[in-house]
C-alpha cells in the first residue's frame, strides 16, 4: 500500500512500465528454462538411444564369437578384408609384374623428367649384368646419361632410332648388349673351364668379336698346336661368322678334316660348348682306338 | 750387353720400392725363379739394382727387354706422370674388329716411316688396355730410353690417354699413328688432364657412380647408423637430410674420380659500380680460377655437408666428371641476362 502511494507520486505510467519490465523479464526466465527442459529431455532421449544401440552391438558381437568358437575359427561368410589386406596384396603383385618386367630383359622406371630404362642382359640362364639409360622426354626424347660401355655404339643407334621409334631403339639397343655380353661370357669361360688345352693367352677385344688362340689337338699320340681365329662380323649375334681354323705345317694331312670341323663346331655351338664337343670327340675317339669295333 | 740397357735397367729398378722389386721383376718374367731367389733383397737399393743388372747381363738383355721392364713400371705406378686425354673420331659405322697384331704393325709403319729413330713397345693388358712406350730419337740420332713418351688405349673406344714428358714437337706424328692404326680419322685433345689414370678412365669410360632409379633394388644399401646420444638433438635434421639428398643426386654414391684439379678461365667483363668507375674500358677482365686439391671431386663433394657452401653447388663445379673436362674458358652470355656461361 505504502509502496503503491510511493509510486503514485511518480506517476501512473512509470508503475507500468516496471510492471512491464518485471512481466517481461519473468517471460524470459520462463523460456530460458523451458529451453533447458527441452535440451534435457532431448539429450536423455539420445542417451537412451544410444544405450539400446550399444545393447544390439554387443548381442551381435557375442553371437559371433560364439559362431567362431562353434565352427573351430573357420570363415562361415566372406568376411570383408581389411583395408591394409588389399593394400598388401596389391604391393605383392605389382612387384611380381616388376620382376616379370625386370626378367624379360628391358624394364623401366619413369622418373621426374622422363624415363629410366634398365637392359638386363643373360646368357643361357645365367643372368649377366644390367646397364641403365636415363632418357629425358621434355623438350625432345635425349639420352641424359647412362652405363653402356663406351664400345657399344650407342650414338649411332640412338641417331637411328631414338627419335623415331623407341621400341626399337630399346630392342636394337639389348641385341647388341645380349650379344657383347654373351661373347664375353663364352671366351670367360674358355679361358678358365680350358686353360690346360689353350697354349698361349687368348686374344681378344673389347668388344670380344675378334678372338685368336692356339689349342692342342691330340692325334695318333701326338699332340698338334691348332690356331683359331673366330670373327664375330654381325653385332648382334654370339656366334662367329668367320672361324679360321689353320695347323702347323708338319701336322699330317687327315687333320685337315679335323679342322674343317672344329670350324663348324665353332661356327654352330657356343665357344665353351664346341670345345666339350671336341674332348667328347676325341674320348670316343680313344676308346675307339684301344677297342676298335668288330674286334673280338 | 749394352752399357746404356745396363743403366737403364738399373734406374729403373732404383725407381721401384724396395719391397716390390721382386713382384715387378716376376712380372717381367725375364729372369728365371732361380735367379730371382738369389738376388738379396736385405741389402741397399743401390747394390740389388746392381744384382739384378749382372742377372739381366747372364741373360743378355736387349733395349727391348729393358722397354717392357719400363712398360711394366709405369703400368703399377701410372700415377707419377700427369695423363691427357685425346679423342678419336671417325666416319664410319661398321663394326670394328679391332686386331691387336694388325694394330701393331700399322702403327709402327707409320710411327717409323716419318722418324726411323725410335724404340716402339706394346704390351696388352687383362682389362683390354693396350701399352705403347716410344722413346724418341732424332732422324741422326739413336733413340734416347730417357726421352720417353707412353699410350693407353683399349680397343674399340675413342679415346687414347697419352702421357708425354718431352719433345711435344713428336705429338703430332704419334697421334697420326694412332689413328691410322686404329681406323679412325681425326684425334683432338680434350680438356682433361690428371695424373690419375684411372679416375681420367672413369670419367670418359662413364664407370663412375651414377645413381640410377630403378624397381628393382639391386643391393639393398645399408644406412651405417650412428652411435648417436639420444640426448642430442639435432635442430637442423629436416635440412640436414635435404643436404644428403640433393648431394647423393649430383654426386653418386660412390667414390668419386680422382682429380687434382679444375681451372677456370674467365674471360668476362668485370662488373661494378659505375660510381666506383674501376675500369674505364670496357673489355673483358682476365682471370684464372684454379681449385686444386689431393682429390677434388670427392672434397667438391663434402662442401655441403660440411656446411661451406650452399646447396646446390655451382653446375661449373659438378658438371666435371659429366662434361669430362677440368679446364674451362668461361666467356660473357650474349643476351638478355647478364652473367657468364660455360662455352664448350
Amino acid at each position: 500500500m505504502e509502496e503503491r502511494k510511493a509510486y503514485s507520486r511518480d506517476g501512473v505510467l512509470a508503475h507500468l512500465e516496471m510492471l512491464e519490465a518485471q512481466a517481461h523479464e519473468l517471460a524470459l526466465k520462463q523460456e530460458e528454462k523451458e529451453q533447458q527442459e527441452e535440451k534435457l529431455a532431448g539429450l536423455k532421449a539420445r542417451v537412451q538411444e544410444l544405450r539400446a544401440r550399444r545393447d544390439e552391438l554387443r548381442a551381435k558381437l557375442e553371437l559371433q564369437q560364439k559362431r567362431l568358437l562353434e565352427k573351430g575359427g573357420a570363415e562361415t561368410h566372406p568376411e570383408q578384408p581389411s583395408a591394409r589386406a588389399v593394400l598388401e596384396w596389391k604391393i605383392k603383385s605389382v612387384k611380381a609384374l616388376l620382376q616379370l618386367f625386370y626378367l624379360t630383359g628391358i624394364s623401366g622406371k619413369l622418373t621426374k623428367r622422363g624415363v629410366c630404362f634398365c637392359i638386363s642382359t643373360a646368357y643361357e640362364g645365367t643372368y649377366l649384368e644390367s646397364y641403365y639409360l636415363d632418357v629425358l622426354t621434355k623438350p625432345e626424347v635425349q639420352i641424359q646419361r647412362h652405363s653402356v660401355p663406351i664400345f657399344i655404339p650407342l650414338e649411332q643407334i640412338a641417331k637411328k632410332y631414338l627419335q623415331t621409334d623407341i621400341r626399337r631403339f630399346l630392342s636394337v639397343l639389348s641385341d647388341h648388349l645380349n650379344a657383347y655380353a654373351a661373347r664375353r661370357y663364352q671366351a670367360d669361360q674358355l679361358q678358365e673351364r680350358f686353360s690346360d688345352r689353350l697354349e698361349g693367352t687368348l686374344q681378344r677385344n673389347s668388344l670380344c668379336n675378334l678372338l685368336v688362340f692356339h689349342y692342342n689337338v691330340p692325334s695318333d699320340g701326338r699332340s698338334f698346336l691348332f690356331t683359331a681365329r673366330l670373327l664375330y662380323a654381325d653385332p648382334c649375334c654370339s656366334l662367329p661368322t668367320e672361324a679360321i681354323i689353320s695347323c702347323t705345317p708338319d701336322a699330317p694331312a687327315a687333320l685337315a678334316e679335323v679342322a674343317a670341323a672344329h670350324s663348324d663346331a665353332f661356327r654352330r655351338a657356343a665357344l665353351h660348348k664346341a670345345f666339350d664337343s671336341f674332348s667328347k670327340a676325341e674320348e670316343t675317339q680313344d676308346e675307339a682306338l684301344i677297342s676298335p669295333p668288330g674286334s673280338p | 750387353m749394352d752399357e746404356v740397357v745396363a743403366e737403364y735397367i738399373r734406374r729403373t729398378v732404383l725407381k721401384i720400392p724396395r719391397d716390390e722389386i721382386m713382384g715387378v721383376l716376376r712380372k717381367w718374367g725375364f729372369l728365371s725363379e732361380t735367379q730371382l731367389g738369389a738376388i738379396n733383397f736385405r741389402q741397399t737399393k743401390d747394390s740389388i739394382s746392381q744384382e739384378v743388372v749382372q742377372l739381366c747381363e747372364e741373360n743378355s738383355a736387349d733395349v727391348k727387354q729393358a722397354a717392357i721392364l719400363d712398360i711394366i713400371y709405369n703400368n703399377i705406378y701410372p700415377n707419377k706422370r700427369v695423363w691427357s686425354v685425346y679423342q678419336m673420331k671417325k666416319t664410319g659405322e661398321e663394326t670394328d674388329l679391332f686386331d691387336f697384331t694388325n694394330f701393331k704393325k700399322k702403327f709402327k709403319r707409320r710411327l717409323q716411316s716419318a722418324l726411323k729413330n725410335v724404340t716402339i713397345s706394346f704390351r696388352e693388358y687383362e682389362d683390354n688396355a693396350i701399352w705403347i712406350r716410344i722413346a724418341w730419337g732424332t732422324p741422326y740420332t739413336k733413340p734416347n730410353q730417357y726421352k720417353t713418351s707412353y699410350v693407353v688405349y683399349h680397343s674399340q673406344t675413342p679415346y687414347v690417354f697419352i702421357s708425354v714428358s718431352v719433345l711435344k714437337s713428336n705429338l703430332p706424328l704419334l697421334c697420326q699413328a694412332l689413328v691410322v692404326a686404329s681406323n679412325y680419322h681425326d684425334i683432338r685433345e680434350m680438356e682433361l688432364r690428371s695424373h690419375c689414370l684411372n679416375s681420367l678412365k672413369d670419367i670418359v669410360f662413364k664407370r663412375y657412380s651414377q645413381n640410377f632409379q630403378t624397381h628393382y633394388p639391386k643391393q639393398e644399401k645399408n644406412v651405417a647408423t650412428e652411435n648417436v646420444d639420444v640426448r642430442i638433438i639435432q635442430e637442423d635434421k629436416s635440412e640436414k637430410e635435404r643436404i644428403q639428398r640433393v648431394n647423393r643426386e649430383v654426386f653418386g654414391d660412390g667414390p668419386q674420380p680422382k682429380l687434382e684439379f679444375a681451372q677456370y678461365k674467365l674471360e668476362t667483363m668485370f662488373k661494378s659500380d659505375p660510381k666506383m668507375d674501376v675500369l674505364e674500358k670496357r673489355e673483358p677482365f682476365r682471370c684464372l680460377v684454379k681449385f686444386s686439391s689431393p682429390d677434388l671431386l670427392e672434397s667438391l663433394k663434402s662442401l655441403v655437408p660440411a656446411g661451406m657452401a650452399d646447396a646446390p653447388l655451382s653446375p661449373l663445379l659438378t658438371c666435371i666428371p659429366q662434361k669430362a673436362r677440368n679446364y674451362f674458358k668461361i666467356r660473357e652470355r650474349k643476351g638478355v641476362l647478364p652473367g657468364s656461361f660455360v662455352r664448350p
